[in-house]
């Protein structure tokens, strides 16, 4: 029954319609003056006012807030001047506002934006939808809210992003929606080249705000030089002087919409998140990670275990083949394994790394990168199997023997190395031995040496007195 | 210089060989430090201005060739002077080989020293000189030995457990400290440094002794040589003014660069 009566409503509605419109072109325009506002709040000003029958879309109450009216943007401007056609009274329903009959230069700058091409579309925005009808916004007032009315999902998943709650928080500073997407009317999709979100373009939009140490300062971000540790690194390279859409930018690590200081589990920075997040385009060095002591003690939460960033820093990611990072890497062990890089460097392998030669075996040679394993693990590179392999790799002709060389000895340690201790001891021994025995000597020769040279006179060879 | 009379303590053969000595030593001691200090400023400095590291082992080793060379070349005068049966050479007034009478003469020395005594009546090699010569003969050993190790490790791990390279890592850094240290402080003071010697004893480079030198320096032996008739015999010409002045460039040169090293490690090991 009520199903019936919606349909018979409208069909009244649509007939109401076409009438008019087709009565309005056959008879001639008449010349009467417009309507004041004061004419139109005359019947619109009645809060009760309602269309004939419902439309889907459309609200049914015809009543326009005086007060609302004075409020917006448009306070000044009569109803007549939105309402060109409109009479005083009418029955058919008027024709749609043209807001670019007044704001051309919007309906320019809308151009080739995903807001305007999307029009005509059903769902596509008109102005009403961002701007409002009666109540009027400027742009500068308006909120995330004009957004929210379409992009709900981002906008719920940005409230609760730093950026979100800063803002709430009231940082002014904080980026919001235009912020990154630009202004509303020339926005232009993801995908489009030319788009501030564009995957080529988002580090110079992020940086807009990022590269400024000044704000890093304010906001308390650890990292104040992220953007420019970006460019130089092989990701920011890859993406701005290369053009790789593959390489990764600033949203493919922290999130667009959702994100959230390194400090919150749920960031994609988060140390536990990290080998995930980095692993969405380094799978197979992920799938490596995972088998590792690294990954699985990583995985069931040990805090301390050494994710992606720890090895490779965050944003300033540099060349593995590269001295410099193959250098620095091996102190980042050394942050965890002290005592083996202080053994490391004790031997000529370490001493020779700390010249600045990589040549030589750095920790990753023995025990792997990725897929570093423990001693014990027999798939490891340094397990009793494998040793003389991975010794090989540098000394062709390794033998068991040879492998035998302990590369973490401690000479101080005479429960582990016995050996070498008392080899260490002997040595010291004979040292200091040596120097105070000959010391001491010296010492007391000086005074002695320096009569004689004084019963002598200065000039050697002269006339000394005889012994 | 005076118009002295003058005598031959070193022939040519050892003052070529000394020269070697000096060279290679400072050599390895340069490229071999900033290997030993690589943790340090100066280490890592050195170690660039030599080239790098890499050609900085490279220059190490070469300098171990010529040490290797003199070593054997030194034998190879020995087993001259064996094969040629030359009295003296492992026992005697004219030996290298520590004596009862050195121990003696040590014990005399230090009662020198307090103004107990008088100096002893040293005969060719003071014991200090004997104990100078085998630091180096000893150090060679010990040193190249553990060198030739590190040197071609696979090599001789077909003939030695691997942990024998371990303990040569310490032997080789740890007696090149000692080599290092003894001869740029004990050596040079004894040779040279001390005021009777002050700046420096240019002997080994010219070869030759002044006599008044001779008969204090060592009384035994230049008084041995008289009685025997030998003394003549090793009468030399005053050394030219080019080879003076020559020892006086390598000798204070060498002075210089191995009193740097020592203040480097001394500083080091003060820090």
């Amino acid at each position: 029954m009520a199903r019936l009566l919606t349909g018979l409503g409208a069909l009244l509605l649509l007939g109401s319609a076409v009438w008019p419109l087709g009565s309005a072109e056959a008879q001639p325009k008449p010349a009467e003056p417009k309507p004041s506002s004061q004419d139109c709040l005359a019947c619109h000003g009645d809060k009760d006012l309602k269309r004939g029958a419902p439309k889907p879309g459309r609200r049914d109450s015809l009543f326009a807030d005086e007060a609302v009216l004075k409020a917006s943007a448009h306070a000044r401007l009569e109803c007549a001047a939105c309402h060109r056609t409109a009479t005083a009274p009418h029955d058919s329903p008027l024709p749609p506002v043209q807001c670019a009959a007044c704001h051309d230069k919007a309906r320019a700058e809308l151009g080739g934006g995903v807001h305007a091409s999307a029009r005509g579309q059903a769902g596509a925005p008109a102005c009403a939808s961002c701007h409002g009808t009666h109540d009027v916004r400027r742009a500068a007032t308006m909120t995330i809210e004009a957004c929210a009315s379409c992009h709900a999902k981002q906008v719920q998943v940005y409230r609760d992003s730093v950026h979100g709650r800063s803002r709430q928080r009231g940082d002014s500073e904080a980026a919001t929606c235009r912020s990154c997407h630009g202004a509303a009317h020339g926005v232009l999709a993801k995908s489009d080249s030319r788009s501030s979100t564009y995957h080529l373009n988002l580090p110079r939009t992020c940086a807009q705000c990022h590269a400024d140490p000044e704000l890093a300062k304010r906001h308390n971000i650890p990292i104040a030089n992220v953007y420019q540790l970006y460019m130089d690194s092989i990701h920011g390279r890859a993406v701005t002087k290369s053009g790789l859409l593959v390489s990764a930018n600033c949203s493919d690590c922290h999130g667009s919409h959702e994100i959230r200081p390194h400090t919150d589990p749920r960031s994609r920075v988060f140390p536990a998140n990290v080998p995930k997040t980095c692993g969405a385009c380094h799978a197979g060095v992920l799938a490596q990670y995972a088998e590792s002591v690294h990954g699985k003690a990583a995985a069931i939460g040990v805090s301390t275990a050494p994710v992606c960033t720890d090895c490779h820093s965050a944003h300033q990611i540099r060349r593995v083949e590269g001295a410099p990072w193959q250098l620095d890497v091996i102190r980042e062990c050394g942050s965890c394994h002290q005592e083996s890089l202080r053994t490391y460097r004790d031997t000529f392998h370490g001493k020779v790394t700390a010249l600045g030669l990589t040549r030589v075996a750095k920790c990753a040679d023995c025990h792997g990168a990725h897929t570093v394993r423990a001693v014990a693990d027999p798939a490891s590179s340094v397990s009793g199997a494998n040793l003389v392999a991975t010794c090989a790799k540098c000394h062709p002709g390794a033998t068991a023997r040879f492998a035998e060389f302990h590369p973490h000895a401690d000479p101080s340690s005479r429960a582990r190395f016995p050996i070498l201790y008392y080899s260490y001891v002997l040595m010291t021994t004979l040292l200091i031995g040596t120097f105070a025995f000959f010391g001491l000597h010296s010492l007391l020769w000086l005074p002695r040496s320096l009569v004689e040279r004084l019963r002598r006179g200065r000039g050697r060879g002269g006339e000394g007195p005889e012994p | 210089m005076s118009q002295g009379r003058y005598y031959f303590r070193f022939n040519l053969y050892h003052r070529i060989l000394h020269g070697m000595v000096i060279v290679s030593f400072l050599g390895l001691a340069v490229t071999g430090l900033p290997l030993k200090y690589a943790q340090t400023g100066w280490g890592l400095w050195l170690s660039h201005a030599l080239g790098g590291p890499f050609t900085t082992g490279y220059l190490h080793r070469f300098f171990a060739i010529i040490t290797f060379t003199y070593f054997a070349l030194h034998l190879g005068y020995i087993a001259r002077l064996v094969l040629l049966r030359r009295p003296g050479v492992f026992w005697g007034p004219d030996s290298m080989v520590p004596q009862p009478r050195d121990l003696l003469q040590l014990g005399q020395h230090v009662r020198y020293f307090f103004g107990l005594g008088p100096r002893p009546r040293f005969g060719r090699w003071a014991y200090w000189e004997k104990f100078d010569y085998w630091a180096v003969f000893w150090g060679i050993s010990i040193i190249g030995a553990s060198g030739l190790l590190l040197w071609f490790p696979t090599f001789f791990a077909r003939y030695v457990p691997g942990w024998i390279f371990n303990v040569a890592i310490i032997v080789h850094s740890d007696e090149a400290l000692l080599a290092v240290g003894f001869i740029f402080t004990i050596h040079f003071f004894n040779g040279h440094l001390r005021p009777e010697k002050f700046p420096m004893d240019p002997v080994i480079f010219t070869g030759r002794l002044e006599e008044e030198d001779f008969r204090r320096d060592h009384p035994e032996e230049y008084e041995r040589l008289r009685a025997d008739g030998r003394l003549e015999a090793r009468r030399a010409d005053p050394p030219p003014l080019w080879l003076r002045n020559f020892s006086l460039v390598v000798g204070l040169s060498s002075l210089a660069v191995g009193l740097t090293l020592i203040w480097l490690i001394v500083a080091t090991a003060l820090k």
